[in-house]
């Protein structure tokens, strides 16, 4: 694609270039017709040299040339020098090829093509390499090639970073040597090269390009190095658990559908239908092969042998955070209230595998006491109310200390160097503060280094700080506005999950519905959701008066039962996608967004491959009313799969008797819509 | 004059441009509106003259003779397409013939008569034939050949080579599937392991390198991301640092560079802001437009109301949410009933702004366009710079459908041009009809 026609600009050269032309033309003619009949003599191998010296883009002579090759080793047996002279005029043809166009495709792949042969001298190769490194530093096809004979000769890859060294002293804005240096460092520190301790290297890395950085702040390559260090100096190769629910230590009261009289109000009670409860594995990076082979469950209630683990992921794909399985609970012989211990193990045998292929290698278990209960059924369908029956839930810390435990976060981790190392950066980056790229850095090292912290004490002594200098953020740079405003949210959620005493705040009992743990974060200026892995236990949920567009993030919340979206930016069904994941919602409302005022018509994009296969099932809805389900397919795909009893869309443009009767078609078992029984 | 700072190599080169492309615009500043109205008109009978006269000299020298005509083809009809026109029936009936010729016996297209097949002389030819359009340009495509040669260049590894023996990359990835899709003859071999290959080029920047270990690139970016879209695979791509790292690639010139820390060049505005334009949309299709958004540049809105247009009411979607949080029992008033207007979006990325690089500093006053000032112009050039600027001035719209709003075109509407197909880079219409005759071929 960027074989860019060469071609002479002047008009004085376009004699000359005629003149060539001609000459090319005859040339070309020719080796046509020696490469058609086949034809390797000597005489005709060097026409095509001719030809690729003049134009090192004519791909079908490079092939011709290998076939010739090929030919000639064949009939010279295996005399090594001719085969040596052989190979040599290849790479003779092929530099200057290069001399014409050091951007051709097809010169560098001959030459590679010509090493593969086992004929090479490292030495000759990287000087080469030298003299078109230094004539464009940012030629990536050098690169590619450099990159190509190191692996080739097993040229070590301490030599090649400290080429890197070189190019970068040379030249620090060469940020093809700054990739490189990734490449390479990446390579040595994951297969623990002498020397190559991510405590000892990390550091050393950060000097360097803390020259290049204060040396001068407005060169982009550093500051984009410093990103991928900061990723190497947080991310933990091997995935751990980040948390689970129920958590280690923590009692939950399990019944069936309906009500419990007086449920105690420092326990959590789970309700269901069907008799069994979540468990929910969060763990820090995406990973797969969560099953009962890999999870043991050891307890008394019956059948949960052989649970099934599921990923949650809009993607199709059997990688995730968070992983779910459903924990059988309740037997069908009439029972007295009966205590049950619940041992869950994980990392005893190997299997959990994270997406970049490491393993999860630490065992862990978690107990936890489910009190199962029977219920007088209660089919009462009574309305859920946002307004009142809420007591602010003055649990005792120990009671939320047990909900929000982060399981593993940071066990057997070398936290140490970590955290000096961030502590060291964000010391230095202070002095740089008053251009953005550096308060955005700054911002991003505070992060880390809570996510790091430990200690109770000072855990949460940054958000001010990194929320102040996003705030400065947004005002200084307005063009990456929404950007900014989304990491505050961030670091804000942060913020107050950082502690059982701050989360504390927010949390509230609701009396309507067996004192359900409800979570109150409205009128808070939210534009993005995070932290969802220290909220696990919340049955509901008001995000009311925000500014989201989306739910990402909720899809782990399985305890969820009622959810207020009301007051948002919601714009379509299709940003509710996630909320098809929690099987316990009951209760939605996602009155006055914009759902039906951006016309979505997006369809081509989803069904853009002939190969794509989207579930477009039969079903009676369809049948009965293929127009109205092309029209609200967003809300059809969304609403079908969930079990709502109640649901308020008022206040969005798509609000109307057509769409509530079509809501009423896709969920026949709703009994409130927008505050009113249907049909009444 | 003060002493200048030290400068890095890269700066100093960034300088050099910059005084260049500040200059020019200094000068369009400062001009009268009919100066101004006049440098950023199109100039479409020179743009025209350029590429019919380079077409026809296609025809008449150089016969055979490099290993790039089918690009020459395409590069010139495409160009030729977005600007609304098309070539006389007999120039078209040569192409036809020529592509022809190019065509191999155990198909896909070589980069002359007798030349080998090659993906991207492929890619360049079937565009070149479906902008040209019509049963005889169509049909002129061996498809069951074209399938052999696809699977031929498969890798067992999951990409493609360019030719037998030749290398392999995302660019050839792209272009067999580009082809394979467009005619209707894609299958679970040619998409087997192919996901994985793309995924293993993307870099922890977010675009996407050549091949694996390689520095991310504009043109590979645009070709492993459309790959993706193409074969359905695209959500397993980190999405959100490749979009964070395609805005980014936008800089103080307004045009896109194409690598981080190179300079701008024409060519980008194609490689870069169609991958924005495409992520935006698949974003608003999932709407997980909280994470696009981010990168949302609201540069954009003062532009617009230099803009004087009386149909700049506050319509943006930005703009009346702001308003729009308490209280707002009702917060769509009337004025926003229009689906004209329901339909826009606000680009990722400065859309006025690239429009503004390419028409001043990109367009040659004699026809054709270039890299950056002091650089030739050619037609590879030409046809981004012209692709780049029909994808800024419908970058608004969520669908190729509609047609744009007077402001979102930089200068007069005349510059308006012919929407493209993003996966394809073939103007909408010429797609659709190749669809539909593939479709049936089938």
């Amino acid at each position: 694609m960027h074989g860019r026609p060469r071609k002479a600009s002047k008009p004085e050269d376009e004699a000359a270039s005629a003149a060539k032309a001609v000459k090319l033309r005859s040339l070309q003619s020719q080796f046509m017709t020696y490469h058609h009949e086949k034809i390797y003599t000597k005489e005709a191998i060097e026409l095509s040299t001719k030809l690729l010296e003049i134009n090192p883009e004519a791909y079908t002579a490079w092939n011709y040339r290998k076939l010739a090759v090929e030919d000639s080793l064949s009939r010279i047996e295996s005399d090594p020098n001719s085969v040596k002279s052989i190979l040599d005029e290849e790479l003779r043809v092929v530099e200057n090829a290069l001399k014409q166009n050091f951007k051709s495709y097809g010169a560098w792949h001959h030459r590679k093509w010509v090493l593969s042969k086992g004929h090479s001298s490292t030495g000759n190769e990287l000087k080469l390499l030298d003299k078109f490194q230094k004539l464009d530093p940012r030629n990536f096809h050098a690169w590619n090639y450099r990159r190509f004979v190191v692996e080739l000769t097993n040229r070590s890859e301490q030599d090649e970073l400290q080429y890197t060294d070189d190019m970068i002293n040379n030249n620090f804005s060469n940020y093809s040597a700054w990739h490189n240096r990734s490449v390479l460092l990446s390579s040595l520190l994951a297969n623990r090269v002498d020397g190559f301790i991510p405590e000892k290297k990390i550091p050393d890395e950060y000097e360097i390009v803390h020259q290049a950085i204060f040396t001068d702040p407005d060169d982009q390559s550093g500051w984009f190095y410093h990103l991928w260090l900061l990723a190497q100096t947080v991310n933990v190769e091997s995935p751990l658990l980040t948390s689970s629910w129920p958590s280690h230590g923590s009692s939950v009261i399990l019944s069936g559908a309906g009500c419990l009289i007086g449920s105690p109000f420092n326990v959590i009670t789970f309700c269901s239908e069907t008799g069994s409860v979540p468990l929910i594995l969060y763990f820090d990076q995406a990973v797969g092969g969560v099953s009962s082979l890999t999870v043991t469950i050891d307890s008394e209630l019956k059948g949960n042998e052989n649970l099934v683990w599921e990923p949650i992921s809009n993607k199709s794909s059997q990688v995730s955070c968070v992983w779910v399985a459903r924990l059988k609970y309740l037997i069908s012989e009439p029972c007295e209230s009966k205590e049950y211990k619940v041992k869950v193990r994980l990392g005893n045998s190997p299997g959990i595998i994270s997406s970049r292929g490491f393993n999860f290698s630490t065992p862990y278990e978690f107990v936890f006491t489910a009190h199962v209960h029977d219920t007088a059924k209660d089919s009462q369908e009574r309305i859920v109310s946002w307004t009142d029956g809420f007591e602010l839930w003055n649990a005792q810390s120990k009671d939320l200390n047990s909900l929000a435990t982060s399981d593993q976060l940071n066990a057997g981790i070398d936290l140490k160097w970590r955290q000096a190392a961030i502590d060291s950066e964000i010391e230095c980056f202070r002095l740089l503060a008053d251009s953005k790229i550096g308060k955005l850095t700054l911002a991003r090292l505070l992060m880390a280094s809570e996510a790091m912290m430990s200690d109770a004490v000072v855990k949460g002594v940054h958000y001010e700080e990194i929320l102040q200098l996003y705030n400065d953020l947004m005002a200084l740079d307005s063009s990456h506005h929404h950007y900014y405003k989304d990491e505050h949210s961030v670091a804000f959620l942060h913020k107050v999950t950082s502690s059982s005493e701050s989360l504390s705040r927010y949390l509230f009992r609701y009396r309507g519905m067996n004192n359900l743990v409800c979570l109150r974060l409205n009128k808070l200026s939210l534009s993005r959701i995070a932290s969802v892995e220290k909220l696990l236990f919340v049955q509901m949920l008001d995000l009311s008066h925000n500014e989201l567009h989306s739910t990402e993030g909720l899809e782990a919340m399985q305890l969820l039962s009622c959810l207020n979206l009301s007051h948002n930016r919601i714009r379509n069904f299709s940003a509710l996608d996630s909320l098809r994941h929690v099987k316990q919602l009951k209760v939605l409302d996602v009155s006055h967004n914009h759902i039906g005022k951006h016309s979505v018509d997006t369809t081509r994009y989803l069904c853009s491959s002939p190969l794509s296969n989207s579930d477009w099932s039969q079903d009676d809805v369809r049948r009965q009313n293929p127009g109205l389900v092309t029209k609200y397919w967003d809300a059809y795909f969304v609403l079908r799969d969930l079990n709502l009893k109640q649901l308020d869309i008022a206040g969005n443009e798509i609000a109307g008797d057509e769409f509530n009767s079509f809501v009423l078609q896709v969920v026949p078992k709703l009994v409130w819509l927008n505050g009113q029984k249907p049909g009444n | 004059m003060e002493e200048l700072p030290i400068l890095t190599v890269s700066q100093r080169e960034q300088f050099l441009v910059e005084n260049d492309v500040f200059g020019i615009f200094g000068y369009f500043e400062a001009s009268d509106v009919s100066t101004q109205r006049y440098m950023l008109e199109i100039q479409r009978d020179k743009q025209l003259d350029y590429l019919m006269k380079g077409f026809r000299q296609l025809g008449r020298e150089f016969s055979s003779l490099d290993a790039n005509r089918p690009w020459l083809c395409y590069w010139i009809l495409h160009s030729i397409a977005l600007l609304g026109e098309s070539v006389d029936d007999e120039l078209e009936n040569n192409a036809i013939e020529f592509l022809g010729r190019c065509q191999g016996s155990d198909g896909g297209y070589g980069g002359g008569p007798g030349q080998l097949p090659h993906l991207a002389t492929t890619y360049a030819a079937v565009n070149a034939l479906v902008t040209i359009g019509g049963d005889k340009a169509l049909s002129s495509i061996n498809r069951e050949k074209m399938s052999c040669f696809l699977r031929r260049m498969k890798d067992r590894s999951g990409g493609f080579r360019m030719h037998d023996m030749g290398e392999m990359d995302v660019r050839a990835c792209y272009t067999a599937i580009s082809v394979a899709s467009i005619l209707n003859i894609m299958d679970d071999e040619l998409t087997r392991g192919l996901g994985e290959y793309i995924l293993s080029c993307q870099t922890y920047e977010g675009g996407i390198g050549g091949e694996p270990g390689s520095e991310a690139h504009g043109g590979n970016t645009y070709c492993g991301l459309a790959t993706m879209i193409l074969i359905n695979e695209v959500d397993s791509l980190n999405l959100d640092s490749l979009m964070n790292w395609a805005v980014h690639r936008q800089g103080v010139e307004m045009g896109f560079q194409g690598r981080t820390n190179k300079l701008v060049d024409g060519c980008y505005t194609f490689w870069q802001a169609a991958p924005c334009v495409l992520l935006q949309r698949f974003y608003s299709a999932h709407d997980l437009v909280h994470h696009g958004s981010s990168h949302i540049s609201q540069g954009t809105d003062k532009d617009h109301e230099d803009h004087h247009d009386p149909e700049d009411s506050d319509d943006d979607d930005d703009s009346d949410e702001e308003d729009s949080d308490e209280g707002s029992v009702n917060g769509h008033g009337v004025h926003h009933t229009s689906t004209y207007i329901n339909r826009r979006m606000q680009p990722v990325f400065d859309s006025l702004g690239l429009q503004r690089y390419v028409l001043l500093c990109s367009k040659m006053p004699d026809g054709g366009f270039r890299d950056k000032p002091r650089k030739p112009r050619d037609f590879y050039h030409t046809c981004y710079c012209l692709s780049g600027l029909s994808v800024a001035q419908h970058a608004w719209l969520k669908d190729e459908d509609t047609p744009p709003l007077t402001r979102d075109v930089l200068g007069s509407y005349s510059n308006l041009l012919e929407p493209v197909d993003l996966l394809h880079n073939v103007v909408i219409d010429r797609y659709n009809e190749a669809i539909e005759y593939f479709f049936k071929a089938a």
